[in-house]
């Protein structure tokens, strides 16, 4: 056991996190280590906020901060049978119950402060600094009550678990919570995923303290807030199936209690649709919600439909329902090994692991994948800072780097470009991925060393690359393939023919890394499937 | 599993090094946030020091002080300017474009100028870190962990990011000089001292409050010699001083002074004008949060009071002469309709209805002679921490009763104060207050709503981790006077209500379209704002002052 506590402490050993908060070793101090990773962790949302979002100042149709503001702008003033009929062509609602519930309170709670901003047709396209200061805090709110207490609660949990020192729990928060990917999409871009994501966490944690009815009521509201919740589902399934079914026999309270919660949770949320507007209300909004009519991916995704469409046309090929045919295969045997392994072996430390398998499998063939629906398997990736496994770590540091790369054209054109690149370089650095570049040229008396921590001034970090020496050449590759892509994007115009041609390089590089760590993360499953939480 | 990949290197030195206490880490991640603050809001400083850009590009050196385009004219010494000039030499050519050096009457630029501009202010805070770290590194082994404490409070300060990164100036590149020249008083290069602090009155002469401190402790250190002092006849006053030291110092200040204002010594009226323009009323638009905003509210309070009890006001002139309050109520309502008080926070003078008017001159001989109570303990007895305490009680003279006090004066009184507050554990109470007040009184600077949450949050953070951190370094008390516990307890609570203090008024001022009260009170927030740091820091002087003047053991 001491062998892992050792270890586990260093999982981020001598980064900068680890500098910054082992001022709070000390048992006196613990108690505050909490609160400044989470007042930072929030000012860096701020200071992100303060740059512009999607569709600022743009054309009439603008972006999903004015799709978000225009929700709260129905869901407060017309009545509920008619949310998911009204002026569908103008960013009609398309989310599930929860989300427009949510919309419902902020745009009450906004309303008292000035109900200039979401007056019904009035406030169109309205962008006064009040309003967007206000919807940046409504963000940051959602955020503070959902998201970044289930995050610290999941590596708390992990924590106490390997026997880790509560500032080695405090470092791994810290590196979740600075995950750049979310911070840019939802306080940047502006949308609400960390409700989504805070709900499927809370799912996650009473998992594993083993309340399987609220976990399945968690999940419930996460699918309810945003269905791309829905990537998650088999495993979830999978987990509380096998729970109540051999557990070690069949345990009907169990399997009765999760039944009625999810069939609970789903119906309370739907009653109002129901009561107020009847089946027909209800069946529109799941219409709205499930747009198969869609095309197979929007605009330019990093997963194998938009990839592979550059050498075969999908579209000229096939009718629409083919290729639901085709989407809804590839995804079944995309999710289908780890729902397998979590079926047989559910165990709480495989979690992550296999919500990560299934939703990347899910983002990979799925149909209708946006760039933003990365977020969702980056989740339990990300989560996985929790671990002490240094090849583990170093996947979960280049696939959040991947993951933020592939967001890059829609920040580009959210004019996010200065924060894309603060944020990548400050998540990178805060967990020492920048140690080996520290400069040592500087005169003596600056010389970079640790500031606070024992750390001795000539130890350097190792920078965050697995053991295996292919891994190491396939994830320096792909980062000069990154830097190779942003230089030419910079610098050099697109060839007349192909004015996407970036943006595809952007992709294909994309689902490349995503497609290799899914495939890791499989492999990973089936070596850990056996082994218990000591060893993890 | 792979627990070999970890390298057990890091395990066996710390113990012979112990930790380096290098600002590197707080510099990479204070210029990040710095950086996302870019997009941010900016004041009308910003197209100040952009149209000083433009005067001392465009003009020859003579017409600086002279060029009145734009309202926003040259009003910093000379080093500052040239300062801006060699700055203005880096502007790239988009930035040109962009109408960053156009000398015209409200700057029109863009995006490009703003990035450059907010670019020299991250670039020129490195020498704050470089300063900081000296700092740091010269200090003993014993003292290397409060001092590294002291030195990352500075360069973390919610002052300087709230002044300098979003409300736009150079604060942090000045200041380091005058940290400079308290580091070279401390290592006893008295010369260094005043070569560097001359600097700094040449970069700006906001420092000139501070020089009354500089000069008794230079002169009675370095100058002056009371050794082999036996008084027989004032001839031996004359021994007393150390020629060559004298020349020495003297010198160099001047070598400094002539440096900088040589070149413009036949417009030397004209300079001066710039430099003081005693034109300006008693308070700033928003009340700096010191003596005067007490007196300005005492004085709203008696008019309420005699306008509706009007038998307080028969009272009182049965004790007060009619000259030092009005003789009768119509008198104070003329008053009130000549003035035009009552909410108008923006009229630049301010009037009082009963109170005696303030002169410029009584403020200036208040400051004064606080100053020089606070310096007379120096000239007896010229430790370094002594020297520092009295640059913070003239950072406070200047601040709480000086003329037209900016709210970031207070930084004046926190840059040197936090130098002292290691020394012993019953000055924490002072700083504390000091700080806490000083720093929320800066946040009216930025009154969008954008930035609220980022100034409360961040201001809130430095504040949880320096108190605690303060706390643990800072040495117990050498005194064996007991504190008073009932004072520090009561100045938690009001640390502790600042905050509901904030945030009631950002409530107030989104909720005013919708009562007409808050309207017709439109300056009631600012007004709160700066009446309760006002207290804080009132209380922090006579605080720090009682130590200062009769806790002996304290300042050897």
């Amino acid at each position: 056991m001491t062998a892992v506590k050792k270890v586990s402490k260093k999982s981020f050993f001598a980064s900068p996190l680890y500098d910054f908060l082992s001022p709070f070793r000390p048992v006196g101090n613990q108690y505050y280590a909490e609160y400044v990773i989470v007042i930072f962790a929030l000012v860096i949302r701020c200071a992100v906020g303060l740059g512009s979002f999607s569709g600022e100042s743009t054309g009439p149709i603008r972006g999903d901060f004015e799709a978000q503001r225009h929700w709260m702008e129905i869901t407060t003033s017309i009545p509920v049978s008619q949310w998911y009929w009204y002026d569908l062509q103008y960013w009609g609602l398309d989310y599930p119950p929860l989300t427009a519930y949510h919309s419902y309170f902020f745009g009450k709670l906004g309303s008292l402060l000035d109900p200039h901003w979401f007056a019904l047709g009035t406030s169109r396209g309205l962008e006064t600094p009040d309003l967007k200061s206000y919807m940046r805090f409504t963000v940051i709110l959602s955020e503070v009550a959902l998201y970044i207490p289930g995050v610290i609660y999941f590596t708390k949990w992990f924590g106490i678990k390997r026997k880790q020192s509560p500032i080695g729990t405090y470092i791994a928060a810290a590196a979740i919570l600075f995950q750049p990917s979310l911070i840019l999409i939802d306080h940047g871009h502006f949308q609400y995923n960390s409700v989504m994501l805070g709900l499927t966490v809370y799912a996650i944690n009473n998992l594993l303290d083993g309340f399987y009815g609220p976990a399945a009521m968690c999940f419930v509201l996460s699918i309810c807030f945003k269905q791309m919740a829905l990537y998650y589902s088999p495993i979830f399934f999978a987990y509380l199936l096998s729970k109540s079914l051999f557990s070690p026999s069949f345990n009907i309270p169990r399997f009765i209690s999760v039944a009625l919660s999810t069939v609970i949770a789903f119906s309370v949320l739907f009653a109002p649709l129901y009561v107020f507007g009847g089946v027909k209300n209800v069946l529109q909004s799941v219409h709205r919600i499930f747009p198969f009519a869609r095309g197979i991916f929007e605009d330019k995704v990093a997963n194998f439909w938009c990839v592979s469409n550059v050498f075969f046309k999908y579209a000229e090929n096939f009718t629409q329902a083919e290729l639901q045919k085709f989407s809804m295969y590839a995804t079944a045997a995309g999710f289908i090994p780890s729902f397998t392994v979590m079926f047989f072996y559910p165990k709480k430390h495989l979690l992550p692991f296999t919500l990560g398998a299934c939703s990347m499998a899910f983002f990979l063939f799925s149909f209708q994948v946006h760039e933003k629906s990365i977020l969702v398997p980056l989740l339990p990736i990300t989560l996985l800072y929790c671990s002490s496994d240094w090849n583990v770590l170093s996947m979960v540091s280049w696939i959040n780097n991947v993951a933020l790369f592939t967001l890059w054209p829609l920040l580009k054109k959210d004019g996010l470009s200065l924060q894309y690149g603060v944020m990548m370089i400050l998540s990178n650095w805060l967990i020492g991925n920048f140690s080996f570049c520290t400069p040592r040229f500087l005169p003596r008396f600056l010389t970079p060393g640790p500031s606070v921590s024992d750390v001795s001034e000539s130890y350097r970090r190792r920078s965050l690359l697995p053991n295996s020496i292919l891994w190491k050449l396939i994830i320096v590759a792909s980062y000069v393939a990154m830097a190779i892509i942003h230089v030419l994007d910079m610098f050099v115009e697109a060839p007349q023919r192909l004015p996407d041609l970036w943006v595809l390089m952007n992709c294909g590089l994309g689902f490349s890394c995503f497609g290799l760590f899914w495939l890791w993360n499989n492999y990973k499953l089936l070596t850990m499937r056996n082994t218990s939480f000591a060893d993890f | 599993m792979t627990k070999t990949a970890k390298k057990p290197g890091g395990e066996s030195s710390p113990a012979r090094n112990g930790p380096k206490f290098s600002l590197w880490n707080f510099w990479v991640s204070a210029t990040l946030l710095k950086l996302l603050l870019i997009p941010g809001y900016y004041s009308t400083d910003f197209d100040v020091h952009r149209n000083w850009l433009a005067i001392t590009n465009k003009l020859p050196l003579k017409e600086w002080y002279f060029e009145d385009t734009s309202m926003w004219t040259l009003d910093y010494p000379p080093f500052f300017a040239f300062f801006e000039w060699i700055l203005s030499l880096f502007v790239p050519k988009f930035v040109r474009k962009d109408g960053c050096l156009d000398i015209v009457k409200v700057g029109d630029f863009g995006l490009p100028t703003v990035i450059f501009q907010r670019g020299t202010v991250i670039f020129s805070e490195i020498l704050l870190f470089a300063v900081l770290q000296i700092y740091i590194n010269k200090s003993s082994l014993s003292e290397r962990s409060a001092n590294f404490v002291v030195a990352s409070s500075i360069v973390l300060s919610p002052g300087f990011l709230i002044i300098d990164h979003i409300h736009f100036q150079y604060n942090g590149f000045l200041f380091s000089i005058l940290i400079a020249a308290i580091l070279a008083a401390k290592h006893q290069r008295y010369l260094f001292c005043g070569f560097f602090f001359a600097t700094a009155l040449c970069f700006k002469h906001i420092f000139l409050y501070l020089a009354p401190s500089f000069f008794a402790f230079l002169l009675r250190v370095y100058v002056l010699n009371f050794s082999n002092f036996k008084f027989k006849s004032y001839y031996d006053l004359i021994s007393i001083v150390q020629w060559k030291n004298l020349f020495k110092l003297g010198g160099v200040v001047l070598a400094v002074f002539t440096v900088s204002f040589a070149p413009f010594i036949s417009q030397w009226p004209q300079v001066v004008t710039r430099l003081f323009p005693f034109s300006r009323g008693l308070t700033h638009a928003y009340w700096a949060p010191n003596f005067w905003a007490i007196y300005t509210l005492l004085d709203k309070i008696l008019t309420l009071l005699f306008l509706k009890v009007p038998y307080v006001h028969r009272l009182l002139t049965q004790i007060i002469a009619p000259p030092l309050i009005p003789a009768t109520i119509e008198e104070i309502k003329w008053k009130l309709q000549q003035y035009n008080v009552g909410t108008k926070g923006l009229v630049q003078d301010v009037y009082f209805v009963i109170l005696p008017q303030i002169q410029p001159k009584l403020t200036f001989l208040l400051t004064l002679f606080y100053q020089i109570l606070a310096v007379i303990p120096v000239l007896f007895s010229p430790s370094f921490k002594r020297f520092v305490g009295s640059l913070t009680l003239c950072g406070f003279a200047s601040f709480l009763f000086g003329w037209h006090v900016h709210e970031k004066a207070i930084m004046l009184v926190i840059i040197p104060f936090s130098f002292l507050v290691i020394s012993d554990r019953r000055l924490l109470t002072p700083f504390r207050l000091v700080v806490s007040a000083g720093y929320v009184s800066l946040f009216p600077l930025l009154h969008g709503s954008a930035d609220f949450l980022l100034k409360l949050l961040y201001t809130l953070v430095w504040s949880i981790i320096y108190f605690l951190a303060l706390r643990q370094v800072t040495k117990m008390s050498s005194s064996v006077r007991r504190r008073v516990f009932f004072f520090d307890r009561f100045a938690l609570f009001y640390i502790i209500m600042l905050l509901p203090m904030v945030i009631g008024v950002q409530m107030l001022d989104a909720l005013k379209w919708r009562y007409e009260i808050l309207q017709k009170y439109e300056f009631a927030g600012l007004m709160i704002y700066s009446i309760y740091c006002s207290i804080g820091t009132l209380s922090s002087w006579v605080g720090l002052s009682w130590l200062y003047n009769f806790d002996e053991p304290l300042w050897e």
